[in-house]
């Protein structure tokens, strides 16, 4: 009795890539199929979701790969934390599939792009699913291996450049998870995650040294952070998000960063949390992993938090900025794990208010990523210098990365204000028992909270507000012909030299005839409805809120995480060695 | 015996690849890359430990324990894996210099790195 629903967004996906591959000759072929996968995706992904949580209780769904048992056999599990990250995912990937259509160039479409961003789909996706710490390993190199030929994409200069840094770093990377996954099956026997949980929490029985669990989860945690581009190890995030394409940008921002987070969360917070060290250590509060993690986790959230935040204002471009407050943000996520981890009676608070923000992290920053992708595309530029004045030209893609800007910041009624609440409330609720750390961590969210309002005011001005440049008054007026209402606007903007050619620019809202111009109203469009998904969620917010209390709850209850994998108890003792 | 001779094995092909990585040439930081790869699944190897018996074959006749097959198949899926991402690297490399006219690091750095 397979619930076969686990595995269909993961099967959805695989043929979408496969079947983008075979039809590469056919570009209209390849787009409509990749499209269609992409619809497909985000079904399979909803029905998943409501085979998770029918009516509100929650279940965790187990599929055994080839019917072999838990322990022995790979298994795919789907519980809330999953379902969660799936369904960001799934939003995420529908958004950027339809923008790639739109945005990548024909000969590019055609040469593998689409089979590539499906299957990196298919390793976001399994990498959500598996139970298994060896094929969270094989997932994450399915991610990466497209991510790496998608980054360097363009192969120009900078591409080729930021990619070679891009895939040395991952490839070490890749290695010391290597090194960790080996010295974790040396010490536990076994490599499926809810064995690995139960063997700690009897390790007595099963024969395990607790000690060495901890320094290889340590070293595991490396590689994690590395995925999640948490300081210190963020440098490569600016490089390869500025030389990807931007629905690839808005992919690795939003999804493919979030697969470290959920590895985090559940590694740790799931599977070493069931463990408790004999020894103790020196400036650690309490006696499991997660107390030694937490105030790493702290130092990286506010190393991350503050270089991401100066480095994005110290930014003249978009996608730098974009990317630099990435780190930071990602700094957030990291921050109530970390109080969370130190304080265990504020732990299912801190992971709801970890998985709301990363979900509202990854709608806002891919929203933003593609607005910039059509600015880029509009005015082969992203320099501040080189742009101005856009707003009333093209009121909807600025309203469209204002709800983006808006929503990192936190304004209500936007899903970033509850992720900002969620995580300021953690820390004032750890006050009670740690009030100097809880006192730092609200500063840190304060300083981080004002880094974000002064860096996305700092782009809003120079790309969206104030006088047109040169480039803007060339690049508008000439794509999208003056069509009635866009007029008078455009002339009340102050464009003194629009009289000259008789244009104003209205594109987003005029009619449109031209190949170029139904695409970039295409492009318009998937970010216009990616910004009313935001301000839904926002609204909507109760909704969200319940996935993300029943995520946190299936990320902490270790106990039902192992029965729902693997009841039996007995065979699971023989398999040592 | 085994055991020290493969910690010797291991601790100088790790000594070698991180020397390689830390090198201005680029195809020799990813000789580096590849070279820790290759340590890493000798490392995997040992995991399972290397005195044991034949697995299936020796089974549980005699005195000796089975070694654990399952690293083995993790060490294969690991070398395909690894195949794959070093042939990557090295097209990489080759596009890198294409693009540059260089593959020393430093250079690279110098001159592209912010616009």
């Amino acid at each position: 009795m397979a619930p076969n629903v686990v595995i269909a967004p993961l099967v959805v996906a695989l043929v979408t890539a496969i079947l983008t591959l075979l039809a590469r000759s056919n570009g209209r072929l390849v787009r409509v199929l990749s499209v269609l996968g992409g619809l497909g995706y985000a079904v399979a992904v909803a029905a998943l979701v409501a085979a998770v949580a029918p009516l509100g209780a929650a279940r965790t769904l187990v599929y055994e790969v080839s019917a072999w048992r838990a322990p022995f056999g790979i298994v795919l599990v789907a519980d809330s934390l999953s379902a969660f990250m799936l369904g960001l995912s799934a939003i995420v990937s529908l958004a950027a599939v339809v923008f790639s259509v739109l945005y990548v160039d024909d000969f590019g479409q055609r040469l593998s792009y689409h089979p590539l961003f499906h299957f990196m789909v298919v390793g976001v996706t399994g990498s959500f699913l598996t139970g298994d710490i060896f094929n969270l390993f094989v997932w994450f190199e399915v991610m990466l291996m497209s991510s790496y030929i998608l980054v360097v994409f363009y192969s120009g200069a900078e591409h080729t450049r930021a990619t070679l840094q891009y895939v040395v770093l991952n490839l070490l990377g890749s290695a010391v998870m290597l090194l960790a996954i080996g010295g974790l099956y040396a010490t536990t026997g076994t490599l499926n995650m809810a064995d690995i949980a139960r063997r700690l929490g009897d390790p007595t029985t099963y024969g395990v040294a607790v000690v060495p669990v901890l320094g290889l989860s340590a070293v595991l945690f490396a590689v994690f952070a590395l995925k999640a581009g948490l300081a210190p190890f963020h440098f490569w995030v600016p490089d390869a998000y500025r030389a990807a394409p931007a629905p690839v940008t808005a992919m690795l921002a939003g999804v493919v960063k979030k697969v470290g987070v959920y590895a985090i969360v559940r590694l740790y917070f799931t599977v070493f949390a069931a463990a408790s060290l004999p020894v103790s250590l020196p400036g650690v509060v309490g006696d499991t992993p997660l107390a030694f993690f937490g105030p790493v986790l702290f130092v990286m959230a506010a190393a991350s938090i503050l270089f991401g935040g100066i480095g994005a204002i110290s930014r003249d471009d978009i996608d730098g900025v974009l990317a630099y407050s990435s780190i930071s943000q990602v700094g957030f996520i990291a921050l109530p794990l970390a109080i969370g981890a130190t304080v265990p009676s504020v732990r299912a608070l801190a992971v709801t208010a970890a998985v709301v923000y990363a979900f509202n992290h990854g709608l806002a920053k891919s929203l933003l990523f593609l607005a910039s992708g059509t600015v880029k595309t509009v005015f082969d530029s992203e320099r501040f210098g080189d742009l101005g004045g856009i707003a009333p030209r093209s009121p909807v893609l600025a309203s469209g990365f204002l709800v983006g800007a808006l929503a990192l910041i936190g304004v209500p009624p936007l899903s970033g204000f509850f992720g900002k609440l969620l995580v300021f409330d953690t820390a004032a609720r750890a006050f009670a028992v740690d009030a100097a750390g809880a006192a730092l961590a609200l500063a840190l969210a304060l300083v981080g909270a004002v880094f974000t309002i002064a860096y996305f005011t700092r782009a809003w001005n120079a790309v969206f507000w104030g006088a047109p440049t040169d480039l803007v008054r060339a690049a508008l007026p000439e794509r999208w012909a003056p069509r009635g209402p866009g007029v008078d606007q455009a002339v009340a903007d102050g464009g003194g030299d629009d009289a000259a050619t008789g244009a104003g620019g209205r594109f987003d809202l005029a009619p449109v005839s031209t190949v170029r111009e139904i695409e970039l109203a295409g492009q318009v469009a998937v970010i216009a409805v990616l910004g009313l998904t935001i301000v839904g969620f926002g609204i909507g917010f109760e909704a969200l809120f319940g996935a993300a209390e029943a995520a946190a709850r299936a990320a902490l209850d270790t106990g039902s995480y192992v029965d729902a994998v693997d009841p039996g108890t007995a065979a699971a003792v023989e398999v040592g060695h | 015996m085994t055991e020290f001779v493969l910690a010797g094995v291991l601790g100088t092909l790790f000594a070698l690849g991180t020397y390689l990585v830390m090198r201005r040439d680029v195809v020799r930081v990813v000789w580096g890359v590849s070279i820790i790869s290759q340590a890493a699944n000798i490392y995997l190897v040992t995991m399972g430990g290397i005195e044991g018996a034949a697995p299936i074959t020796g089974g549980h006749v005699g005195e000796a324990y089975p070694t654990d097959p399952l690293v083995q198949a993790l060490v294969l899926t690991a070398i395909v894996i690894g195949f794959g991402t070093t042939a990557l690297a090295l097209v990489l490399t080759y596009r890198v210099y294409q693009e540059h006219g260089t593959i020393d690091m430093y250079e690279l750095g110098t001159t592209g790195g912010e616009r």
